[in-house]
């Protein structure tokens, strides 16, 4: 992997134009992945793209109204360092706090890490249920996927030929929200065995608002309207956490793999999600 | 192509392919053997160096793309042959085994203390993850870390007075 074409554009314009003439092109990050990928022969690009001198997809912006605006270049370490990212906000932060090791997460972007869509890894379910969107680029201009539609099959997103990330969005932040992520793994920094992102809202005692993700267990991040219409409205008792993880197990598709089978997944994630369901709550109650 | 990168605070200049990895380039191009090639992708942290002060992967890091960035390996640490006070930790704890892992311990663990001077066993823990040592060697390094850092603790208390 030594032959070939290395290119720094200055703008997301000059990028799309590479990418547009080149079906061999590939954007460069920080190599977390796509290098691990070149060093095993996985891929071999003709012309690496970095992005590194481009301002515009560096750093996070939070508007106005408590919106935020991550640009798809900013580390893994940056985001779960970002108190900014607080209520609901707070799965994408603690997310990425909990990606591989330290040096990766001193390498790896959020950019590439939904680009490359692996369904065990962290960002994907805390987009889904925080309900972001991810902004795309080509050379006829900008788009915006909500996140519930961006993972779309195993390693597997809706970017078209020619397109590149340059920023995820997070929606307004929702007024007494709690965001919750937790993830079961053999060994810190694994890939996870399956992982349950939340944001959660309670109002006189009774959950008024819930999106819930589960990761690791599905093509994509897997979601279930059923069982978060069975969990809205009631106090997250043991009847209701009892169906809805019921509801949620049977929309898995659970891969069988060296870190866990697909059964032991099934009875695992409802499990997982009581105890995340727990956590938010208990944080709301002590308002921390 | 000839890229001209910042190491060790010196310019060097060394012709690379544009695809070589950082750790290509410091191992076969300036024989700086000190980070270590394990597996190649990004796991096991024997390649770990610092990049504008942050630990990173060199296995996993384009050469061309480090350029204008300050890259600090194992062997920039040590001045004029002296090992630093976290090496010279490491020495009297008998932190070292095979000594694989040896250089991307010491990286992280120096990357550790300069934004946590003094960091409880479970931030030197968190702040070492990444670092494998198949040796299972773990105690005495997280003791060297620990040990470093009261050393420095007392050298700065020592200055203040």
């Amino acid at each position: 992997m030594t032959e070939g074409r290395y290119l720094e554009p200055a703008t997301v314009d000059d990028a799309v134009a590479i990418l547009a003439g080149d079906q061999d092109a590939r954007c460069l990050a920080g190599g977390a992945t796509l290098v691990a990928m070149m060093n095993a022969r996985l891929v071999e690009p003709g012309t690496l793209v970095s992005l590194r001198r481009i301002e515009e997809l560096k750093g996070i912006a939070i508007g106005a109204d408590g919106a935020a605006r991550i640009g798809s270049a900013t580390l893994h370490a940056d985001v779960a360092s970002d108190d900014r990212l607080s209520g609901g906000h707070a799965v994408v932060r603690l997310a990425a706090g909990r990606i591989a090791s330290p040096p990766v997460r001193n390498m790896g972007t959020i950019g590439g890490s939904v680009s490359h869509s692996d369904p065990a890894a962290d960002y994907p379910a805390a987009l889904v249920a925080v309900n972001a969107a991810i902004e795309v680029a080509a050379t006829g201009g900008r788009r915006s996927v909500a996140a519930d539609d961006f993972f779309t099959d195993w390693y597997t997103t809706a970017l078209n030929e020619g397109e590149m990330v340059t920023a995820v969005t997070l929606p307004a932040a929702l007024a007494g929200a709690v965001g919750h992520y937790d993830k079961l793994v053999k060994v810190e920094g694994d890939m996870c065995i399956a992982s349950v992102a939340l944001v959660l809202a309670i109002e006189g005692g009774a959950c008024s608002y819930l999106r819930l993700a589960v990761g690791g267990c599905g093509p994509g991040p897997v979601r279930s309207p059923e069982a978060e219409a069975r969990l809205i409205g009631t106090a997250l008792d043991d009847a209701a956490l009892g169906e809805a993880g019921a509801m949620l197990a049977d929309g898995l598709d659970p891969p069988d793999d060296v870190r866990a089978s697909a059964e032991y997944r099934r009875l695992v994630v409802p499990r997982m999600v009581a105890r995340a369901l727990s956590a938010a709550k208990s944080q709301l109650e002590n308002g921390e | 192509m000839t890229l001209t990168l910042k190491i060790n605070r010196q310019a060097r200049d060394v012709e690379a392919q544009p695809f070589d990895t950082l750790l290509h380039v410091l191992r076969e191009k300036l024989s700086l053997t000190g980070a270590k090639r394990g597996c190649n992708q990004g796991v096991c942290g024997a390649c770990t160096v610092l990049v504008d002060g942050r630990p990173v992967r060199s296995c996993l890091s384009i050469a061309s793309n480090c350029v204008d960035r300050e890259i600090t390996t194992i062997e920039g640490l040590s001045a004029d042959g002296a090992p630093s006070a976290l090496q010279q930790s490491f020495l009297d704890h008998g932190a070292v085994q095979c000594g694989f892992c040896t250089p991307g311990m010491i990286v992280s663990a120096h990357a550790l203390l300069a934004g946590n001077p003094k960091p409880s066993t479970d931030e030197v823990r968190a702040g070492l993850a990444g670092n494998l040592c198949r040796c299972s060697g773990y105690r005495k390094i997280v003791d060297a870390v620990r040990g470093a850092a009261r050393r420095g603790a007392a050298r700065r208390g020592a200055a203040g007075k």
